[in-house]
C-alpha cells in the first residue's frame, strides 16, 4: 500500500476502502459477465436462450450444444451447416498449427536471446530495434505477397503456411522476454561448466537451458497464445477443414444465419479454453513478460 | 555506456550473428520481402480475376486513393474509432490499474479476471458481444429492460451511430488488459518514499495523485497511448465478426475495406495500395515509440 498508515484519532467512514471495493466489484462485473453470458448460453436449449427476458442461469442445463460437434442430432444436422462439423476439425488443426508454433518460436528465439543476453556484438542495439520493428508491421501490409507466395509453392490450406506466418509474428517478443530473463540468469553456471570442459551446446542443454526453463515456458506459451488467437492470415490462408482454425470456423458461425446461438456460444468457450487456461496457469510470468516487452522495451 | 568502451573480441560478434541468423532469415524471407513485393504490386494494376489486364502503372493505385470514397471514408472511420477506443480504454485502464495496485480482499481475483479478455480470440469478442448486444434475445437488452431503463428491445447494432459505439465498446473490453498490466507494472515502481514525503509535505489524496503519480505514470502512459492507436487501427477481428463493416459503411475500418477489397474484388493492387498507406502511419508511429523507449533510458543492450 502506497499511503502511510495514519494513526485515526476519530472514527472516521473509511470513504476510500468502500469506493475501492465498489470499483473493484464494478470492474469484476464488467470483465467477466459478458463471458458468463456465453457460457450460460452454451449449456442453454435453443428455446431458453432465446427467452425474453433471458434466463440468467440455465434452467435445464444441457451438453447438446457441445455433443452437437461431435454427434449431430437431426435437429442441429439441418440447421448447423457447415461450420459445426467443421468445429472439432479446426479444434485440432489450431492446436497443432499454436504448438508448431511455439516450438519452433522457442528455438529460434533461444539462440537470438541467448547472443543479446552473453554476447557484446557490433550492431545489437540495432538488431535489437529491427526485431522490434518487425512487430509494429501490421499483418495487413505482408498478407497479399505471403498469399501469393504460398500460392506459389502450393501451401495454402496447409499447416506449414500457418506455422511460418505465425512465428514471424511471435518471434519479437519472444526474443524480447528471452532476452530479459536470460540476463537473470547467472553466468558463473556456465563458467563452471565450461571449467569442467562441457562443450557449448552441452553446456546449453544440460545446464543453461534448464535453469531457464521458466522463461521459455513463458515464451512458449506466448507463441501458442499468439497462434491460436490470430484471425486474418488464417482467413486467407485456409479454405478446408483440413487447415482451417477455430477462429476461422468461429466467424462462419457469425456469418450463417441459420447458426443457432446456443451452438455459436458452445464454439466460443471452446475457442476461448485453451488460452485461457494458459493464461490463468502463467499468469504471473505472462505479466511480467508484457510489462518487460513493452515498458521497459 | 561501458559497452562502447571496451574492447569487443571479435569472436563473440561473428557467434552472435550466427546465432541470430535462423531468426534472420524467417524474418527477412517472411516479413522484408512480402513488404516490398506488397510494395511493388501496389503499383501494379493487379486483378485475380483479370489476369490479362495486369500491369504496371506507377502510383496510379496510390493517386485514386484521394478520390477513393470507399477509403475516404474508412480512413475516417478508423480515424475516430481511434480515438473513441483509445478514450474509453486509457479512462477505464488507469482507474482499473489504480485499484489493482492497493491492496484488499479479492485483489488476486479481480487480477485474474482482468486477464480474461485478453486471452479471448478476437473473432469469439465478437461472437460473444454478438450474442449480447442482439435486437431480439440479446443480454444486454434483457439487462437493461429488467432494470427498467427501457422500455422495449433495441436494436443496438442497425443505426450507423449505435453500431459504431457498440463496436468501439467491445473493442475496448478485448483490449483492455494489456494496457491495466502496463500501467500496473509502471505503477508498482513508483517508491512509496514518494508517496511518504507527499503526505509529510500534507499533500492531499488528490494533490498525491496529480504531483506524485501523474508524472511517475507519465511514459507508461505514453507507452499505453501508442501501442493502442496501433491496435485500434487495425482493429479487425472483432469488428468482422460483430457488424462485418455495416451498416453501409459504418464500421468499414481501413483494415476490413482492405480485406473486403482483396478477398471479396481480389483487387490485389489497390489492396497493396491501402496496405502501405496503413504501414505508413503504423511505421510512423512506431518511430515514435522506439524513439521514446530510447529517451527514456529504457533501451540497454
Amino acid at each position: 500500500m502506497s499511503t502511510v498508515v495514519q494513526v485515526p484519532l476519530r472514527y472516521r467512514i473509511p470513504w476510500k476502502k468502500i469506493a475501492l471495493y465498489v470499483l473493484a466489484i464494478a470492474f469484476g462485473l464488467y470483465l467477466v459477465l459478458p463471458f458468463y453470458w456465453i457460457v450460460a448460453m452454451s449449456f442453454m436449449h435453443e428455446a431458453d436462450a432465446l427467452s425474453v427476458p433471458p434466463h440468467w442461469v440455465p434452467v435445464n442445463p444441457t451438453l447438446e450444444n457441445y455433443l452437437g460437434f461431435v454427434n449431430p442430432n437431426s435437429a442441429q444436422e439441418l440447421v448447423g451447416g457447415r461450420a459445426v462439423s467443421e468445429t472439432p476439425y479446426s479444434l485440432r488443426n489450431s492446436l497443432v498449427v499454436a504448438s508448431a508454433t511455439a516450438v519452433l518460436n522457442l528455438v529460434l528465439a533461444t539462440f537470438a536471446a541467448y547472443s543479446f543476453s552473453r554476447l557484446k556484438f557490433k550492431g545489437s542495439q540495432v538488431l535489437l530495434v529491427l526485431y522490434l520493428l518487425t512487430r509494429m508491421v501490421p499483418g495487413i501490409a505482408i498478407i497479399i505477397p505471403f498469399y501469393l507466395l504460398m500460392r506459389q509453392f502450393g501451401l495454402l490450406d496447409t499447416y506449414l503456411a500457418l506455422i511460418l506466418s505465425y512465428t514471424t509474428f511471435a518471434l519479437p517478443i519472444t526474443i524480447w522476454i528471452l532476452k530479459d530473463f536470460f540476463r537473470s540468469v547467472p553466468r558463473e553456471l556456465e563458467e563452471a561448466a565450461r571449467v569442467d570442459r562441457c562443450g557449448w551446446f552441452r553446456t546449453m542443454w544440460s545446464v543453461f537451458l534448464p535453469v531457464a526453463a521458466p522463461g521459455l515456458v513463458a515464451a512458449a506459451v506466448f507463441a501458442f497464445m499468439t497462434a491460436w488467437n490470430e484471425f486474418m492470415f488464417a482467413l486467407f490462408l485456409t479454405s478446408t477443414k483440413a487447415a482451417k482454425t477455430i477462429p476461422v470456423v468461429a466467424a462462419n458461425f457469425a456469418t450463417d444465419f441459420n447458426t443457432q446461438f446456443t451452438v455459436m456460444a458452445a464454439a466460443g468457450v471452446l475457442a476461448v479454453v485453451p488460452p485461457l487456461v494458459l493464461a490463468l496457469l502463467f499468469q504471473r510470468k505472462l505479466v511480467q513478460g508484457m510489462a518487460a516487452g513493452s515498458v521497459k522495451g | 555506456m561501458s559497452v562502447l568502451t571496451e574492447r569487443r573480441p571479435l569472436g563473440d560478434t561473428a557467434k552472435a550473428w550466427a546465432l541470430n541468423a535462423p531468426a534472420i532469415t524467417v524474418i527477412t524471407l517472411l516479413v522484408a520481402y512480402p513488404i516490398g513485393y506488397s510494395f511493388y504490386v501496389s503499383l501494379q494494376r493487379n486483378n485475380l480475376k483479370r489476369p490479362k489486364a495486369k500491369r504496371f502503372i506507377g502510383l496510379d493505385n496510390y493517386k485514386a486513393l484521394f478520390s477513393d470514397d470507399a477509403f475516404l471514408s474508412a480512413l475516417k472511420v478508423s480515424a475516430v474509432f481511434v480515438v473513441v477506443v483509445l478514450g474509453l480504454t486509457v479512462v477505464l485502464a488507469l482507474i482499473l490499474a489504480l485499484v489493482l495496485n492497493e491492496r484488499f480482499r479479492g485483489r488476486g481475483l479481480l487480477l485474474s479476471l482482468a486477464l480474461l479478455p485478453w486471452a479471448m480470440p478476437g473473432v469469439v469478442n465478437g461472437l460473444m458481444w454478438r450474442t449480447i448486444f442482439d435486437a431480439k434475445t440479446g443480454a444486454l437488452n434483457g439487462l437493461m429492460l429488467q432494470l427498467g431503463l427501457i422500455d422495449s428491445y433495441q436494436a443496438w447494432l442497425t443505426s450507423s451511430t449505435g453500431a459504431f459505439l457498440f463496436t468501439a465498446l467491445a473493442q475496448v473490453w478485448n483490449t483492455l488488459p494489456f494496457s491495466v498490466i502496463i500501467l500496473l507494472a509502471g505503477l508498482s515502481t513508483i517508491p512509496s518514499e514518494l508517496y511518504d514525503a507527499a503526505t509529510v509535505d500534507r499533500a492531499g489524496a488528490f494533490r498525491r495523485f496529480t504531483q506524485v503519480t501523474v508524472p511517475w505514470l507519465l511514459h507508461p502512459l505514453l507507452i499505453v497511448l501508442i501501442l493502442e492507436t496501433m491496435n485500434a487501427f487495425r482493429a479487425f477481428d472483432t469488428i468482422y465478426v460483430l457488424t462485418g463493416g455495416g451498416p453501409g459503411d459504418a464500421t468499414t475500418t481501413i483494415a476490413l475495406l482492405d480485406v473486403q477489397t482483396v478477398l471479396t474484388f481480389t483487387d490485389f493492387g489497390l489492396g497493396s495500395a491501402y496496405a502501405w498507406v496503413i504501414t505508413a502511419i503504423t511505421l510512423i508511429i512506431s518511430v515514435g515509440y522506439i524513439g521514446l523507449l530510447y529517451r527514456k533510458g529504457n533501451f540497454e543492450v
